[in-house]
């Protein structure tokens, strides 16, 4: 039986990567996998949870996370595709045009 | 889960019985798609090495492994040579889940002065009775088109990345009409597990109080539907003719795979033959009853499961040559009907047959 | 069970390899097929916790559909041969050290003081519980992620759509230049 604590250790160094991709990069699809692998860190604290306080409350988040995560990507590749047909880059420093 | 050494063995000699058919599907198939093709062509086919040619697939593999391993100069070396295993890998792990026969009690029995089998074991004819079941299987092949795209790109061809990605755009849509399509029949079964699905086929159907059909999915009206779309489907998820637009030799020059050489070619080609044998076992387990004898109650010995088991082959052969028969005697679509019927006629048709099943199951017909 | 932790650190050690490579690779794509990887060693985290169910999902939902996406866009593209950014120092550092301190904090505060209570039931997540679950209770959500799943695949047609080009994507050109 393995400590739940050690499941959220495992997920706050994932969850801090993902900051560190978010803070760090500027390409903008790299920064939106950072955001997918925090999303799975929270997910991976929600069901360690489920499974020590013994509820299936925690499985039915997973389960939300996952299909809101998959309508994000859409939308999200999307938004990307249109700023690269724009502007020739998907570099989120030359995403401006609303930067005053 | 307390397991011993015996179960450990039993689970390698169980792996060692699949892998060896599985690693041997190639070079049969191989032989069977050129002898067939010749067949319905009206010609001779391989006839040169070995007795009807048989020998001839061994000479090929042996060709490819002499073959020298060309590397281009712009590909991305790395994922170059990893493309063919990722290819490779869920084609070989989907297997695990399915069931290929009865299971038996293994009596007791004494060799050498030893005791083996204390009090009886009980023999599953299936490496791994896990209960996401065929969930399992829809996650690993999911990670097939990965081989493709991957090999496609790394290739730094314009005709590799046309063939992933159609491939890719392929596998993503007919996965989704596939997934629905098997959802009907877990409905009926009430289970994920494969173990279960084949178990809930094993009854009968009384047809008028006269006639006695085996309760085999493809004989219920409800599954109609849902079996022409997996099956069909099936032929695209594995990039079979009349599907096959990964490679499309009249367009793509040989699609993804065109800078493909020697081994790591020979290792795409096996990874689309046991793609097709593990498409042919699901569609064996979901609709044709499995490893169910019809007329038949099979006995839980080892006479039992070795009969189911043969019934297993005789099935899944049958689908196998059924995908090479389609192969020579149906033309291929055009790439936008392909797309067309995959979302607005085959999705649709999926939801409409587990809307069917959900009314059957309400009346209480199955 | 000394096999458990085995297959524990051995994951854990591939999902966090594999996270740091899609951070810090240059190469997207290589990021792309990294956080493939390290999905598959979260599915493998989640068989551990009793979820096998979950665990086929998370494999189907993003290494099957949700990365492929990634893949795809990032090919269709052509983003490799982009030039690389000029990169920043005192952003770098700044990116690099708060996220030390943050992860640093993170995994202290769980260490001192992640809420241990006592199970208030048997944990099962198998498909049927899940599903008695989120018909009876979560039915109203469920509702709101279909019509969220239908309204996104409308908004990503309408974003992505060349149909417009002529008219719709020359707006921001015609701001920008």
């Amino acid at each position: 039986m393995i400590p739940t604590q050690w499941f959220l250790i495992l997920s706050a160094i994932l969850f801090t990567i993902g900051v560190l991709g978010v803070l760090t990069r500027r390409n903008g699809i790299t920064i939106f996998m950072s955001i997918e692998l925090m999303v799975n860190a929270v997910n991976l604290t929600f069901l360690a949870y489920a499974k020590q306080l013994g509820q299936t409350h925690g499985l039915i988040f997973v389960f939300f996370i996952m299909a809101i995560a998959a309508a994000e990507a859409a939308v999200g590749l999307a938004i990307f595709i249109s700023l690269f047909h724009h502007r020739d880059t998907i570099d989120v420093d030359e995403a401006n045009l609303m930067h005053w | 889960m307390a397991f011993d050494l015996t179960d450990i063995l039993l689970s390698v000699l169980k792996i060692a019985i699949i892998l060896g058919i599985w690693l041997n599907i190639t070079p049969i198939m191989v032989w069977v798609e050129r002898r067939g093709s010749a067949l319905i062509q009206d010609r001779p086919g391989p006839n040169r090495v070995g007795p009807f040619g048989l020998l001839q697939s061994f000479a090929d593999a042996l060709k490819f492994i002499m073959k020298e391993d060309i590397v281009p100069a712009q590909a991305h070396r790395w994922l170059y040579t990893l493309a063919p295993t990722f290819g490779l890998f869920p084609a070989l792990t989907t297997i695990a889940v399915v069931p290929w026969g009865r299971g038996f009690l293994i009596p007791e029995m004494t060799v050498f002065g030893r005791r083996l089998f204390e009090g009886g074991r009980w023999f599953e004819p299936v490496i791994a009775d896990v209960s996401a079941g065929i969930l399992v299987v829809f996650a690993l092949a999911s990670l097939s088109v990965y081989g493709i795209t991957i090999a496609g790109w790394a290739s730094s061809n314009k005709y590799s990345m046309f063939g992933a990605i159609r491939a890719s755009a392929q596998m993503i849509s007919y996965e989704l009409a596939l997934t629905l399509a098997a959802v009907s029949v877990l409905l009926a079964a009430g289970s994920l597990k494969l173990t279960d699905v084949v178990a809930y086929q094993t009854g009968y159907f009384v047809l008028f109080d006269a006639v006695k059909l085996p309760a085999w999915n493809i004989f219920s009206p409800a599954m109609w539907l849902s079996f022409l779309v997996f099956s069909i489907s099936g032929f695209a998820e594995t990039n079979r003719l009349p599907f096959d637009f990964a490679e499309a030799e009249a367009e793509l020059v040989a699609g993804y795979h065109t800078e493909y050489s020697s081994m790591k070619f020979a290792l795409f080609f096996m990874a689309e033959y046991m793609a097709m044998g593990t498409m042919a076992a699901l569609v064996t387990t979901l609709y044709l009853g499995g490893w169910d004898i019809p007329w038949y109650n099979e006995p839980a010995t080892f006479l039992g499961f070795l009969l189911s088991f043969l019934a297993f082959l005789a099935k899944w052969s049958f689908l196998m040559f059924v995908f090479v028969w389609v192969r020579w005697t149906i033309p291929r679509l055009k790439y936008d009907i392909l797309m067309r019927i995959g979302w607005k006629f085959f999705l649709p048709l999926a939801i409409v047959n587990i809307v069917i099943v959900a009314a059957f199951i309400a009346a209480r017909w199955i | 069970m000394a096999a458990e932790f085995a297959i524990f650190f051995l994951f854990a050690a591939i999902a966090v390899i594999f996270a740091l490579v899609v951070v810090l690779h240059r190469n997207p794509v290589v990021g792309a097929l990294s956080l493939v990887a390290s999905f598959f060693a979260l599915a493998v985290m989640y068989v551990l916790l009793d979820a096998p169910f979950l665990a086929a999902l998370q494999v189907i939902v993003y290494a099957g559909a949700i990365m492929v996406l990634f893949l795809f866009v990032i090919m269709l593209l052509n983003l490799q041969r982009a030039p690389e950014p000029p990169t920043r120092p005192i952003q770098q550092f700044l990116g690099y050290t708060s996220s030390a301190f943050f992860g640093i904090g993170l995994v202290y505060f769980i260490v001192k003081y992640a809420v241990t209570g006592a199970p208030t039931g048997q944990f099962r997540a198998t498909a049927y519980d899940i599903g008695v679950r989120m018909f009876e209770a979560y039915i109203f959500p469920f509702e709101m992620v279909s019509i969220l799943l239908l309204a996104s695949i409308v908004g990503a047609l309408l974003l992505s759509g060349r149909s417009g080009a002529g008219s719709r994507a020359r707006i921001g050109d015609e701001v920008t230049k």
